[in-house]
């Protein structure tokens, strides 16, 4: 019987804590489709974050009884700010605001570990004791997902790829807000059909990479669309979400907190970490056979907005990469996109 | 020093500082000339603004090695970001470049939006922080002296530390990054916010002396705690002057213009540490209490405040509410941090830099703010639109502030790009503002 679910929005929340609380972890994703009723947060905000508190004051968000919100950036501080500020108005109570350093390691990995111990109380003063084993059980069931959403990338890398872009980004975005083990159950048959499929005819399109935050699912469409196949997402509902276990031994707090900081960076991340995600773009590139990059920036998201030269700089010489701006719904530039997947079809058939 | 960056610098350096001479339209002997004659007369004759300024523009061109008071020699650079503290490069001899200040200055000189216009045309999208797009215009036009090092906090601004990123990589120099717990002001006056705090401050302490150590192995400048002491004592010297002449000027308002005052912008600045700054703020305070004595007996104006900075491009803005108002305070000229203990220097700088205020939830903000404010007083907040931080709270704060009986007025324009600036539109609400606030109404 589940105690309550908690809403999260950001990667770097690690929703161990809420379901070793006996509590169902729901990422909010998709756009609430109310980025309009927020008149609150301003028009500088990203459309993720008016989405969020537009969704929020207009009720999307009523089958949660809390939310956590991570400070990962600026539009989420005043996703927060905002959420407390109507409170009255919004029925999940804005539990706590997580602090979450910028840089990764040992320094931030043990103050981190803090921020998560007092996260850790305020869920235990709502819904009770979480036990050090309790924590590790909840670890052990999230590695599993990171597993089998790893082999599911593994599928990816063949030249001939058994599942879409599309399909991909429905599986991630479903272990994002399914119960876990429900969730870990079918993607397991899944994956024994797929890894034995060879029946796909995926081998002569474009490969893609997508890099960006949390997206946008029609970018996806219109690159296969265009003929192209996406195969890897540097993204929150990507790669970023997954990629890389927790420890099982030792304090499970810490363990999480190496965890997390150390996952592949979201452009938040600065410092040697960040860096070092730009270099194993390249690996990542070679691997996954990446003929063309489409960096796709969130309007006003200033983390993507102001990385895009230095990942042109650095990656280009690597792959083709396409910028694009835009929101986390809607229409995108069909026809620019069309262009470019042609561009490096041509590119790889040379 | 790094042989390899002092080789680069040395050489870019020159072609930087012509680069920079061309876009004021002036030869390399013409400036030369101006500097020789700004820097001619005594310190000692000159005011604390002109003083200000001869410091800042002595940092300048010693970054170049073109001071008129230190040609030639090699200057040690570090870009900062606009919170990093100061004090600890003071005493290792680096000197602090500010992006966020160069661009002030371009701005007042005329020249920012031609390194706007570069920075958009190269990649940089339009709603982007104009004070880093200049920055980045700058850089892509190669005016600015190049860095022996880059520190910067993570403070505030995610444009800010993007910009340090790409710009060490521009010029591949090595980055140091402060990471800076959020909001420590909401923590909270139990015994668990009180231990949370010292905590915060532990963990900013420890990366201040791996930043000392980084200093050191990349630039071979060389820390020595007593200079360090020494540095802070100086701090603390130019904050009781400062103070003394802020609490002046709330109870003599209208002694000087309030506009002029936010120039100092202390909680920004990037003095804090030097010998000069302690005079500069003396000079200021001496000049406030002779300035009041000379002060016509006019009726009163209404008392505004200022949130965030000012519109650095000329601009018919401020002129105009001071014609009508008095601006007694400005959130930059907040002085929150206590006298430091110089003592125990990481930890006590460490204490300053968490307590930042800007850099806490809008909730905490406003009542930081309301407490310094009086009734009858309206605040002004000039939001730019590309400051994600600051325009995304506006309605909070006004909503707040309408609740406690202070008058807001929300300016949205920018301090930098004056290219959608419309006085018009912005005077018929400047009037109704200050109108109700002389009438005591609430009504904005």
């Amino acid at each position: 019987m589940l105690k309550a679910t908690i809403g999260w929005f950001c990667s770097y929340t690690p929703t161990e804590l809420f379901e070793a609380a006996g509590c169902a972890a729901y990422g909010i994703r998709e756009d609430s489709g109310k980025a309009h009723e927020d008149v609150y947060l301003g028009d500088s905000i990203c459309s993720y974050v008016r989405s969020c508190m537009g969704g929020a004051l207009g009720g999307s968000y009523d089958f949660l009884d809390g939310v956590v919100v991570a400070h990962s950036c600026e539009c989420m501080r005043r996703l927060y700010d905002g959420w407390l500020f109507k409170q009255n108005d919004i029925k999940p109570e804005c539990i706590h605001l997580l602090d979450v350093p910028r840089v990764c390691n040992e320094k931030s990995i043990a103050f981190f570990s803090q921020s998560l111990r007092h996260l850790k109380d305020k869920i235990e003063l709502r819904y009770g004791k979480i036990t050090d084993d309790a924590l590790r059980a909840s670890i052990v069931r999230h590695n599993r997902t990171r597993a089998l959403l790893s082999r599911l990338f593994e599928l990816r890398k063949r030249d001939n790829p058994p599942v879409t872009g599309v399909e991909a980004l429905k599986i991630i975005q479903r272990s994002t807000t399914e119960p876990r083990d429900e969730f870990n159950r079918d993607l397991e048959s899944l994956l024994a059909s797929w890894e034995s499929d060879s029946r796909a005819s995926n081998s002569a399109r474009p490969r893609v990479m997508v890099y960006g935050g949390i997206g946008n699912p029609r970018l996806h469409e219109a690159v296969e669309d265009a003929g192209g196949i996406v195969v890897f997402e540097d993204a929150c509902t990507g790669v970023r979400h997954f990629y890389g276990m927790a420890d099982t031994e030792g304090d499970p707090i810490h363990a999480l907190a190496a965890r997390y900081l150390s996952k592949p960076p979201c452009p938040r991340m600065l410092g040697e970490h960040a860096n070092r995600g730009l270099s194993d773009a390249v690996q990542i590139i070679k691997d996954y056979r990446i003929q063309g990059i489409v960096y796709y920036a969130v309007k006003f998201c200033t983390n993507l907005q102001m990385g895009m030269l230095q990942y042109k700089e650095m990656i280009g010489g690597h792959a083709p990469v396409k910028m694009i701006e835009g929101e986390i719904s809607g229409e995108v530039n069909e026809r620019e996109i069309a262009s470019f997947i042609k561009k490096i079809g041509r590119r790889s058939a040379a | 020093m790094n042989g390899r960056i002092t080789e680069e610098n040395r050489k870019q350096r020159e072609i930087q500082y012509k680069n920079f001479v061309s876009l004021t339209g002036m030869t390399e002997r013409q400036m030369e000339d101006l500097a020789a004659e700004r820097f001619a007369g005594a310190w000692s004759e000159l005011t604390a603004s002109q003083k200000r300024g001869r410091l800042l523009s002595d940092q300048f061109l010693r970054s170049y090695g073109r001071s008129p008071e230190a040609k030639g020699e090699y200057q040690l650079v570090g870009w900062r970001s606009l919170f990093m503290p100061t004090e600890i490069m003071y005493a290792m001899g680096i000197m602090p470049l500010t992006v966020e200040m160069t661009a002030a200055q371009l701005a007042m000189m005329g020249l920012a939006v031609g390194r706007l216009e570069t920075a958009e045309g190269n990649g940089y999208v339009q709603d982007i922080c104009s004070f880093i797009k200049t920055g980045g215009g700058a850089v892509i036009e190669d005016i600015l002296p190049s860095p022996d090092i880059l520190l910067t906090s993570t403070h505030i601004c995610d444009p800010s530390a993007k910009f340090a990123m790409y710009a060490a990589h521009k010029y591949n120099r090595p980055e140091f990054v402060l990471d800076i717990p959020y909001s420590v002001w909401s923590y909270g006056p139990d015994e668990e916010g009180k231990k949370r705090y010292e905590d915060a401050v532990s963990y900013v302490a420890d990366q201040l002396g791996d930043m000392v150590r980084f200093i050191s192995s990349e630039t071979g400048a060389v820390f020595d705690e007593a200079k360090l002491i020494e540095t802070i004592e100086l701090a603390n010297e130019a904050r009781k002057w400062f103070l003394l002449g802020y609490k002046f000027l709330l109870e003599e308002p209208g002694a000087v213009q309030g506009s002029k005052d936010m120039d100092y912008a202390v909680n920004l600045m990037q003095t804090w540490g030097t010998e000069q700054i302690v005079d500069v703020y003396k000079s200021r305070y001496d000049e406030l209490r002779a300035a009041a004595k000379k002060k016509s007996a006019a009726g009163e104006k209404p008392k505004v405040r200022w949130a965030h900075l000012r519109p650095y491009y000329a601009n018919t803005l401020i002129d105009y509410i001071e014609e009508k108002a008095d601006i007694i305070g400005s959130h930059v000229n907040y002085i929150y941090w206590d006298e430091m203990d110089a003592r125990d220097p990481f930890r006590e700088l460490a204490r300053k830099t968490v307590l930042t205020p800007t850099y806490c939830q809008v909730g905490t903000r406003s009542s930081l703010i309301l407490q310094a404010m009086n009734k009858g007083e309206g605040l002004i907040a000039f939001y730019p639109k590309s400051c994600r931080h600051y325009h995304s709270s506006a309605r909070m704060e006004q909503e707040t502030f309408k609740k406690n009986g202070i008058p807001m007025l929300i300016l949205d324009s920018d301090c930098i790009d004056n290219r959608g600036d419309d006085f018009l539109i912005q005077k018929t609400r400047i009037d109704r503002f200050l109108k109700s606030l002389e009438q005591g109404q609430m009504r904005v």
